[in-house]
């Protein structure tokens, strides 16, 4: 039985859509709490105004993140929503549960909190809505204690790292995402728990150049699996390719008859650096000139595949618009051996080096790409000691002055301000 | 020279208790001590607030630090409909 007329909520139910209202009035039957959270937001919608305060005491002992918090500015309206915090909870890495893992965690959120979820948040974590303050410790003690699982990342800190498949499911995973990806969260413990850091920090870790967890979008440090060496060719299936015994995309658009396949039309045209065509019945590919943008390789992967010699691009500075509008990372290191051999020594090394100097020079509430924005990328280059290389020219030169430094000047020169000054006035 | 892990925790605090607002970024105390690193400051900060000097404040979208007795407790306050 409903506790509050909401006639604005109502009419969303109303859409060829499913409706988070329904789900929230059958949730509401078993969890009451619910029908305030109707309640509240179909105020919110009567007022055009959010009743949520924005924040607030709410944590569990030692942790300076993981637990979102909400409280409502009308508790005496709606007083099951008086606290309504968010928990977020570490994912497990490409998101690979077992149905077990779901059922405790669903029961150990209808023992604390609302039952309501969110699966994903965009950074990836589970999100757990609407508990109260004096359920955090014990939900906290049952998540780490019995199922083994911790809390994500929020606020200021390193959030919770994500991955994509890699080389459990995907042929064309030049690293193993998940390997790196669980070794930095160990590795980063104290970043992830507790504020480090002018604004948040993410890693996303893709297994090649298709980015299936969109790293170069999401994360400022994305790390993207790529080859130094050539595509690998097998002429004799691009030959079946060609001969429409195999399907292109691997069957992926077969629900429709879009004709034989055209190996010029559908992959050699679309080739963005038009590096690739045909000699006779063998598919040549001038490799010193591919981008990885991995059509070819997506649309006849029996044919095709990454090169052998394989690690990782690293780009720097994806945000989404809060300042300044969206932007992707900035290719940075174009390539990068990540191996467990060494502990991703190379990776680690990289990674504190950007923030040493983030946590220097970066505002509050600045995300590393905004700061690499406001010095320049000549800057960052040589700050992260990096030659610069003509990947990361991003245009041509709209400055015509060159403000040359000593130390790449053969020879130098010696500048003595003081008795410059002597002889011309400021 | 930095100062010692004593007189560092001992200018945070300080720095927590007089500046005019409760709640303060990490950055903020970076100023404490130019001459220490960002990250050892860090580590002092989380170290104090497991002592319980400090205590974690979320925005929502940024945790910052404050002194425990300088924060009001939200759970307390007053919303409109307890008019």
């Amino acid at each position: 039985m409903a506790k509050h007329e909401t006639p604005l909520l109502d009419q969303l139910e109303s859409g060829p859509w499913p409706s988070f209202v329904s789900d929230l009035k059958r949730q509401a039957e078993k969890k009451p709490e619910c029908w305030d959270i109707l309640g509240i937001l179909e105020l919110s919608y009567k007022d055009r105004i959010t009743h949520w305060k924005h924040g607030g005491i709410v944590g569990v002992f030692g942790y300076g993140g993981g637990i979102v918090g909400r409280y409502a500015d009308v508790p005496k309206l709606f007083p099951g929503v008086e606290h309504f915090h968010t928990i977020r909870v570490a994912q497990p890495s490409s998101k690979y549960y077992s149905t077990a893992n779901l059922r405790q965690l669903m029961d150990l959120w209808e023992k604390h909190g609302s039952g309501m979820t969110n699966f994903h948040g965009s950074t990836g974590d589970i999100i757990l809505l609407g508990t109260r303050t004096e359920n955090l410790e014990p939900f906290f003690w049952d998540l780490t204690h019995d199922m083994g699982q911790d809390l994500g990342g929020s606020g200021s800190n390193l959030r919770t790292p994500a991955n994509c498949v890699g080389q459990s499911r995907c042929e064309w995973s030049c690293y193993d995402t998940e390997e790196v990806c669980y070794h930095l969260t160990m590795h980063y413990q104290d970043e992830i728990h507790r504020p480090a850091f002018p604004y948040k920090f993410k890693f996303k870790f893709s297994g090649c150049p298709n980015d299936c967890v969109a790293a170069i979008a999401r994360s400022d440090v994305s790390v993207i699996g790529t080859w130094r060496d050539n595509i690998r060719i097998d002429q004799a299936a691009v030959k079946e390719y060609v001969a429409g015994n195999y399907p292109p995309n691997g069957g992926a658009h077969s629900g429709r008859d879009w004709g034989k396949f055209d190996l010029q039309k559908e992959v050699i045209d679309l080739c963005p650096t038009e590096c690739m065509w045909m000699e006779g019945d063998e598919l040549k590919i001038d490799d010193k000139e591919c981008t990885r943008c991995m059509h070819c390789i997506n649309v006849m992967p029996r044919a095709l595949r990454p090169g052998a010699d394989q690690g990782a691009s690293v780009c720097v500075g994806a945000k989404a618009p809060i300042l300044d509008g969206a932007q992707f990372s900035t290719l940075i290191v174009p390539f990068m051996k990540v191996s467990k051999d060494n502990e991703f020594e190379e990776l680690i090394e990289f990674i504190e080096g950007i923030w040493d100097w983030w946590m220097e020079v970066g505002k509050n509430r600045e995300r590393v790409g905004e700061t690499m924005q406001r010095v320049g990328l000549p800057t960052f280059l040589q700050v992260m000691g990096i030659d610069p290389i003509p990947q990361h020219v991003k245009e041509p030169r709209s400055n015509p002055y060159v403000f040359w430094k000593e130390e790449e000047v053969e020879g130098g020169f010696e500048r003595d301000i003081v008795e410059f000054r002597a002889k011309h006035a400021a | 020279m930095a100062l010692s892990t004593e007189e560092l925790k001992k200018a945070i605090e300080e720095k927590a208790l007089k500046s005019p607002k409760p709640q303060l970024y990490i950055k903020d105390f970076y100023a404490c001590d130019p001459d220490s690193k960002p990250r050892v400051i860090k580590n002092i900060a989380n170290e104090m607030v497991r002592e319980g000097k400090l205590m974690f404040w979320s925005s929502g979208s940024t945790t910052m630090y404050a002194v425990p007795s300088r924060i009001k407790n939200e759970e307390s306050s007053e919303g409109i409909g307890n008019e």
